[in-house]
């Protein structure tokens, strides 16, 4: 049997025990381990006095994995950008944000909403992970935004929505995870996100704003806060703006050196914010509970990431991507439009899967594909398919798939986002914050259209740092 | 997780604590490592001093970061997974799919932990310094601890998939409806609900 | 028979005498032996020896100074002031290290043959400010480079800093290293170049050493005919790879011009008295250590000094 049919089969069955519910990281190590001994052995011609050598051979490379692959320092950031929001949360930094949200720009139609959208855009600055935010955000600003007579659904579908922006916007533990999986900058990606994720709250904003004017009960404008009370608002939310500067300066200072690595970047934000919480009245039980929270999601990433990557191990061993790559690009179609197909695929998987699975098991074969499309890893800008050289090409396109995973958070039937706002609250059901959340999809598509459209949003900031 | 007085469910109430363990360990390795950094930074940027070694330790902590929790989290059934399929499940058929799964995991395991302690067994060598057979890059220092970690972690965690395995199995013979020493099979509405009480509290 | 063959990042000058290597040897075989070479598929470079030791592939690259504890014989080859001049001495050097008994006795604790090696040019800096060609100057520097050579650049009061090869270019540009010590092609593909104002031509403190690895098992179940393709195939690859590689120099000079980088011609005597200061005690702190392991430290060490010594009055 060739090695890519062997390739196939293991892979087909991967997607059977994931659909079968059996846990993706392992699902993953047991394919890729299961693949590597067939393929070893079906080198030895299924000698059956072989099989033992096969099988060690294959024990060896896929217990190797975990402890290879898990120990490189930049992967140090997936935990230290989870604790960074655990800890913001004890810091109460969630409160003050959209305190001075609201006293800002609440003024506007549909102000409450708005003021919702920017604090979790703020609050994306200090949390690395989507779903936290919503959870947050349903118990502070569902409340408020009630008592002035909003829909409920309405509000429920603003907090779903505004949550997925923290996968953008830098911290984000799943942009580190597409820089480590398609081995590319982490800090060129982090700085990618930071216009689209702004630019995906503005979407929001306006939506918000066009639906407040349209029809009028939907959400009043909020006013009457001073001067004086806009400015009083600012310094508890201030940690925040000390966190984004300290990232942006350790992945790109504008104004000459940068401070660091990225990797340190994250350290010392999270160290500012563990300060903050200390001063807000965070205790030991508290931060150990946020360490045993950390450290569980944490593990959880990690186990799907040495999963997926002895998996990774045996399609290079099978040599499936490259396959799947030269079958990419002999198809007769437009290179844009295969990458709107692979994004139209990724919207439907998204719809059943989690997003950091489903980017794990995909990205190994369709990076490669995505970049032979553009010309190779290696192309300059003028030589390739969608103007842009090889290492931009990998920056957007993690942009557009995070954005992507980002989407799936909030479409039925397991919008991650959604569950989680319903399940805070008790006055709402999951098709409550389906039905609201329903026109943030059209805020979505506009801005992937505008991003495939216009790679410019993308790439302006991360071209800066060379 | 239900508990009560069987055996099973006591040899459950004695891996927890290991495994809590575990985890602590897991969350006070990243929280140094936020020490680690600012200290390396702050010695770099006032003090023209930085910490030499500061990628080699990193490195060497990172298993114990990523790995050590394993069980923990498999103990509660945090590993994520599709359940469109299992979620929809009950009784019997539900304890089958769910016994299946676990042996398939075990057989993965027990291969890792065997793979992972040859790993670790070809960079010990007591004959030399320090046991030392293989080295980091930069300080030099013995890469056998860091990859003792996995073979343990990994240990634990065929503890925990036999209790499990057993546990399923028990309810799947008995056609039990609540066994014990299992994770509970939560619907998605639960799980959120779960994970959003896990911030409860602290405001 | 096919081999795999594991090394990494993406095919440059580093690895073209392993790609010259698998296509003579399929030339002389007509096809029946071919060599089918992984940039980074199937291993992670560190664990390029233990995957030999294993058997997951049968050929591979690595570097004595990702571990030196893995391959403590070659890391000779890594000590610093060496005074290795060129690639042709590089060549001759690892040569006769690796034929030595106690180099491929601790290869075969991994299942492994040293094959060839991959010379490589001395690791010079480039930095950024002002030059820096007095040894007093080098105090405080924070340097990005490993092993030996950081050694070497802390006996002379600078501050090695570990970033990966990877992290280097932003490591300059943050400022958290002033300079970095690469080979000129790391210089080139790293970008390290562009944040340089200036490079040392003649510091020549040393470089790494990376040699090509075989599977023992897979080598000796090779047939007669096979195998002796690949041996007749080796000195015919590493001349491709340094007449590739003096190309690459060759451009190297343009470079400098082209991205405004000075060339900072050191004083010989400050190269003597780093060398006094640093070489020295590395060297000496060396052979005891293997010594002490049971090692003929130096055993190895003369035979290196001889060596280059017979490849300069050679002439290369
Ligand atoms: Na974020
Ligand atoms: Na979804």
């Amino acid at each position: 049997m060739e090695p890519i049919e062997i390739g196939i089969w293991t892979s087909a069955g991967l997607l059977l025990m994931v659909v079968l519910g059996m846990r993706v990281a392992f699902a993953a190590g047991l394919a890729g381990f299961v693949g590597l001994v067939w393929l070893r052995w079906n080198g030895f011609d299924y000698d059956p006095a072989r099989f033992g050598k096969s099988l060690e051979i294959s024990v060896k490379i896929a217990g190797l994995t975990p402890h290879s692959k898990v120990s490189a320092q930049v992967l140090s950031l997936i935990p230290v950008f989870i604790m960074i929001g655990y800890l913001a949360y004890y810091a109460k930094l969630t409160t003050a944000l959209f305190e001075a949200a609201k006293r800002w720009v609440a003024w506007v139609p549909g102000g409450l909403a708005v003021s919702t959208v920017f604090a979790t855009a703020g609050f994306a600055a200090v949390s690395g992970a989507s779903v936290a935010t919503a959870a947050v955000f349903a118990r502070i600003a569902i409340p408020e935004m009630l008592k002035i007579g909003y829909n409920k659904q309405f509000a429920a579908g603003v907090v779903a929505a505004g949550g997925t922006l923290a996968s953008l916007i830098p911290p984000s533990a799943i942009l580190v995870i597409y820089a480590i999986i398609v081995e590319q900058d982490v800090g060129k990606l982090l700085l990618a996100g930071f216009i689209p994720g702004a630019f995906s709250a503005i979407v929001y904003a306006i939506l918000i704003i066009s639906i407040a004017v349209v029809f009028k009960n939907v959400g009043p404008p909020v006013s009457g806060f001073t001067w004086k009370e806009r400015f009083a608002s600012l310094p508890p939310a201030m940690p925040i703006f000390a966190v984004v500067v300290i990232i942006i300066f350790f992945v790109y200072n504008p104004f000459g050196d940068a401070w660091g690595t990225p990797t340190e970047g994250g350290a010392v934000g999270a160290f500012i914010v563990f300060l903050m919480a200390l001063y807000r009245g965070m205790r030991w039980g508290q931060l150990k509970e946020a360490l045993l929270e950390t450290a569980k999601l944490t593990v959880m990433i990690f186990t799907i990431i040495w999963g997926v990557l002895i998996y990774v191990r045996f399609l290079g061993f099978a040599e499936l991507p490259e396959a799947f790559a030269d079958w990419i690009t002999s198809l007769e179609m437009s290179p844009l439009l295969i990458l709107i197909c692979i994004l139209l695929a990724y919207a439907v998987l998204g719809m059943f899967m989690d997003a950091i699975g489903m980017l794990l098991l995909t990205l190994p074969v369709v990076y490669p594909a995505v970049m032979a499309l553009n010309g190779g890893e290696f192309v300059s800008a003028a030589d390739s398919a969608f103007g842009m050289s090889g290492t931009m090409c990998a920056i957007w396109f993690g942009i557009l798939v995070v954005k992507m995973a980002e989407f799936c958070l909030i479409t039925p039937p397991i919008g991650l986002n959604c569950f989680v706002v319903a399940g805070v609250r008790d006055d709402l059901s999951v098709q409550d914050v389906f039905k609201g959340v329903t026109p943030f999809f059209v805020a979505d598509a506009v801005t992937i259209a505008l991003l495939v459209a216009f790679p410019g949003i993308v790439l302006w900031l991360p071209s800066l740092a060379g | 997780m239900l508990e009560d007085s069987s055996l099973l469910s006591k040899l459950d109430r004695m891996l927890l604590p290991i495994e809590r363990f575990c985890a602590l360990l897991s969350g006070l390795a990243i929280f140094s490592l936020m020490f680690l950094a600012a200290y390396s930074v702050t010695g770099r940027k006032f003090f023209a001093s930085p910490m030499m070694g500061y990628v080699d330790y990193i490195e060497a902590a990172m298993p114990i970061i990523a790995i050590m929790g394993v069980s923990y989290v498999q103990r509660d059934g945090t590993h994520i997974r599709m359940d469109m399929l299992v979620g929809n499940l009950k009784g019997r058929l539900l304890w089958l799919f769910e016994l299946i799964s676990i042996l398939l995991i075990l057989v993965l395991i027990v291969a890792l932990t065997w793979g992972a302690w040859e790993h670790f067994d070809r960079s010990f060598d007591c004959a030399r310094p320090l046991c030392s057979r293989d080295s980091s890059i930069d300080v030099g220092i013995p890469i056998w601890p860091s990859k003792l970690v996995v073979p343990i972690a990994f240990g634990v965690l065929v503890l925990r998939l036999l209790l499990q395995a057993w546990g399923y199995g028990r309810a799947l013979i008995l056609g039990l409806e609540n066994p014990v020493a299992v994770p509970l099979n939560l619907s998605i509405a639960e799980q959120a609900r779960l994970e959003a009480d896990a911030l409860e509290g602290a405001d | 028979t096919e081999w795999n063959v594991s090394v990494w990042g993406k095919r440059r000058a580093f690895t073209e005498h392993i790609e010259k290597l698998a296509e003579l040897v399929s030339e002389k075989t007509g096809g029946d032996f071919t060599m089918n070479v992984s940039y980074g598929g199937l291993s992670k470079n560190r664990e390029n020896l233990d995957g030999i030791s294993i058997g997951a592939f049968e050929m591979a690259q690595f570097c004595a100074g990702y571990h030196r504890d893995k391959n403590r014989v070659v890391t000779v080859l890594e000590l610093p002031f060496l005074g290795v001049e060129n690639l042709e001495q590089e060549r001759a050097v690892s040569k006769a290290v690796y034929s030595h008994p106690a180099a491929a006795e601790e290869m075969a604790q991994w299942n492994a043959k040293l094959l060839m090696t991959s010379p490589m040019p001395q690791y010079n800096l480039v930095g950024t400010g002002e030059p820096r060609d007095e040894l007093a100057e080098f105090e405080g520097m924070r340097v990005r480079a490993t092993g030996g050579l950081g050694q070497a650049f802390e006996a002379v009061g600078a501050v090695p800093t570990s970033v990966t090869a990877t992290e280097a270019y932003q490591a300059m540009e943050s400022g958290v290293v002033d300079t970095v010590a690469f080979a000129q092609h790391a210089h080139l593909s790293f970008g390290t170049i562009n944040q340089a104002d200036w490079w040392t031509a003649n510091l020549n403190p040393g470089t790494v050493n990376c040699p090509v690895v075989v599977n023992i098992d897979a080598y000796e179940s090779l047939s007669d005919e096979h195998r002796e393709a690949l041996d007749s195939s080796i000195e015919e690859a590493l001349d491709h790879y340094l007449a590739n590689y003096a190309d690459l120099l060759k451009r190297w000079d343009s470079v400098l011009e082209e991205k405004g980088v000075q060339k900072v011609v050191l004083a010989p005597e400050v190269i003597e008295e780093f060398r006094a200061k640093a070489a020295v005690p590395i060297r000496d702190k060396w052979i005891a250590d293997m010594e002490a392991q049971g090692l003929p430290g130096q055993e190895l060490y003369d035979l290196v000094v001889k060596t280059l010594e017979e490849a300069k009055m050679g002439g290369s």
